[in-house]
């Protein structure tokens, strides 16, 4: 095995270089250090149409390096029509784009050097094992990636059966060959399109675990689900795109934090504080759940919010028995904006 | 050592190249009817002749001599062409059809190379195959002849050449309407319609008029040692040296043409 290979094997990516061995942190046209540029992918006003369709609208998109990051939206979103123009899969209608610091198309084949890319679901020769698979795969990398094989199929835990023809894999094993696929290219960056699908919940915790450590290595990973709570408990930044149009982004903590303050109330005569409360404009929206109530507050400061509701409750005449707030969620958040979205529509 | 393991170990050629390879030899399908229909119909041929021979000697001669050399050269010749459009189709398409040419094209390595490798990939393996079956077909003719002609030293490499070269003709067009298609039996089933329908109704007629030199079965043939001509154009179909060669220049740059070019750009 390589010096390059045993690196990697340890876990900690690789210098970068292309297929012939290149190295890629210094041949940028502009000189720039590839591997220390702060977005391991940016967009300007990418934009692909299908005939009259428009499947991507102007994304500005900004991946920062070592973290995971969610791309998240409904099916249908044009997350995968994304990750194909990142890839060079299919050409953009318009708008400029970067991976790891270089242009592409100009510098694709520099780039995809250390680049690994799961789209839309891993495929793969049926008749051939696991491991002639990525020998196959390997033999259009640079020369090195044989020697990486052995080290990605023990990641994934394939080891056992690498040698089984593809046919006989479930679902979950293809996904883990495919994620194998893309360590033996020592990757900066791992783009994976709904890596959870056909996980069960064991795999996906397996995953998520494997997604992280990647991560803890200084790799970035760009995730594109619509399974928001995996990518909750597995991304620090997101984005968010609903009709071709990246309509936020950001680190998800913040985001979660930006989201409506919930409350939930249990009180004397629900029914009737319910339509008191709707009355009111810091009040978004009131759900009856039984006997508590569902209070969404509008924007602002949330204590404020809240004790000006407790007053008034009071002032009214109602007994409170129990007031506890609700921990915001990106479900939650997502499904505030894409409803706002689908109400200015 | 087994042949998969000899392809990912030996550092024997570009690397692109014996991935080609093993994906072709791993499908054992394709392997085997190439076989059927190359080695097995030659041996097979040849024991069938032999058995013949040594029930009724008085009406089947003996399994060597030019006549026997003819007619095998002949039927070795179609069903050879089958195993290399096979092996044609298969390495055009095959990454398409299994979507491994969408992983092959994200790892930045330009996709006229990967056009480039299946061309050395796919006659690494199907001329070995035609090859022996040749030099069996060949090394019969001289031994047991009787007294019969036999086909000189000259003849037999000749021959032998000229179907080599017709056998890769067919994989390259099989190869570069594979890779235009996309589609394996899309490829097979218009190859099958040019090969086993066309190109024998031209042959078979006695003035086939302008047009039929452009076939490219027939302008093959041209190119065939005169004593093998059993399977030869039967009727008066007047075409030069120079005119074959352009037409068979003309058929396989303008399918590998295509071939690159909707490789290069096809949506992956």
């Amino acid at each position: 095995m390589s010096a390059r290979a045993e690196t990697s094997a340890r876990g900690q990516p690789a210098q970068a270089t292309d297929h012939d061995g290149r190295d890629l942190s210094t041949n940028n046209a502009d000189g720039r250090d590839v591997i220390t540029n702060a977005n391991v992918v940016e967009t300007d006003a990418l934009t692909k149409r299908f005939g009259d369709t428009t499947v991507v609208s102007n994304v500005e998109l900004r991946v920062p390096r070592g973290t995971a990051f969610g791309y998240l939206g409904p099916n249908g979103a044009g997350k995968t029509t994304l990750i194909r123009m990142l890839l060079g899969l299919i050409t953009p209608t318009g708008g400029r784009m970067k991976l790891l610091g270089l242009p592409v198309p100009a510098k694709r084949r520099q780039a995809l050097a250390r680049v690994g890319a799961i789209v839309d679901e891993p495929r793969f020769h049926a008749h051939m094992s696991g491991r002639q698979n990525l020998w196959a795969l390997a033999a259009a990398r640079e020369l090195e990636a044989h020697a990486r094989i052995d080290a990605a199929l023990e990641r994934v835990g394939l080891r056992e059966r690498a040698d089984d023809r593809v046919a006989k894999y479930s679902m979950g094993m293809r996904q883990r060959l495919g994620i194998a696929a893309c360590l033996i290219a020592d990757p900066q960056l791992l783009i994976l399109d709904e890596p959870m699908n056909g996980l069960d919940p064991a795999g996906m915790f397996e995953l998520r675990g494997l997604i992280r450590s990647l991560v803890a290595e200084g790799r970035t990973v760009v995730l594109s689900s619509h399974l928001l709570d995996e990518v909750e408990k597995t991304c620090d930044a997101i984005a968010i795109v609903d009709r071709g149009t990246v309509v936020l982004q950001g680190r998800v903590d913040e985001l979660i934090a930006e989201s409506a303050a919930i409350l939930r109330l249990e009180c004397s005569d629900p029914s009737r504080a319910a339509v008191l409360l709707r009355l009111r404009n810091d009040v978004a929206r009131v759900d009856e759940e039984g006997e508590a109530l569902v209070v969404q507050l509008v924007g602002g400061d949330p204590r404020e919010a809240t004790a000006h509701l407790v007053r008034v409750l009071l002032a009214a005449g109602f007994d409170l028995y129990r007031l506890e707030p609700e921990h915001g969620s990106l479900e939650q958040r997502f499904l505030e904006i894409t409803s706002r979205l689908g109400e200015a529509a | 050592m087994s042949t998969v393991a000899l392809i990912t170990r030996v550092p024997i050629g570009p690397r692109l190249v014996r991935a080609e390879i093993l994906k072709l030899v791993t499908r054992r399908g394709l392997m085997i009817t190439s076989l059927l229909l190359t080695l097995d119909a030659t041996i097979g041929t040849f024991a069938i002749l032999t058995i013949l021979h040594d029930t009724d000697p008085a009406h089947h001669k003996l399994i060597g001599g030019l006549q026997h050399f003819d007619d095998g050269m002949y039927s070795l010749t179609q069903l050879a062409t089958i195993a290399a459009m096979l092996i044609g189709a298969t390495g055009g398409a095959g990454d398409l059809a299994g979507g491994f040419f969408r992983n092959l094209v994200a790892t930045g390595r330009p996709r006229a190379s990967l056009f480039a490798a299946r061309i050395p990939g796919g006659l690494s393996v199907l001329l070995p195959i035609t090859a022996v079956s040749y030099a069996i077909a060949a090394a019969l003719s001289p031994v047991a002849h009787g007294s019969q002609r036999t086909p000189s030293t000259a003849l037999l490499i000749e021959a032998g050449l000229w179907f080599e070269l017709y056998i890769t003709a067919m994989f390259l067009l099989a190869l570069g309407l594979a890779s235009l298609l996309g589609s394996r039996a899309t490829t097979l089933g218009i190859l099958a319609g040019l090969q086993l329908l066309i190109t024998p109704v031209v042959q078979g007629l006695h003035n086939p008029g302008l047009g039929a030199e452009a076939v490219l079965g027939i302008a093959l043939w041209r190119l065939a040692p005169h004593q093998i001509l059993n399977g030869a154009p039967s009727g008066h179909i007047g075409i030069s040296l120079a005119a074959a060669i352009s037409v068979i220049t003309a058929w396989l740059l303008l399918a590998l043409g295509l071939g690159a070019w909707r490789t290069t750009t096809r949506d992956a």
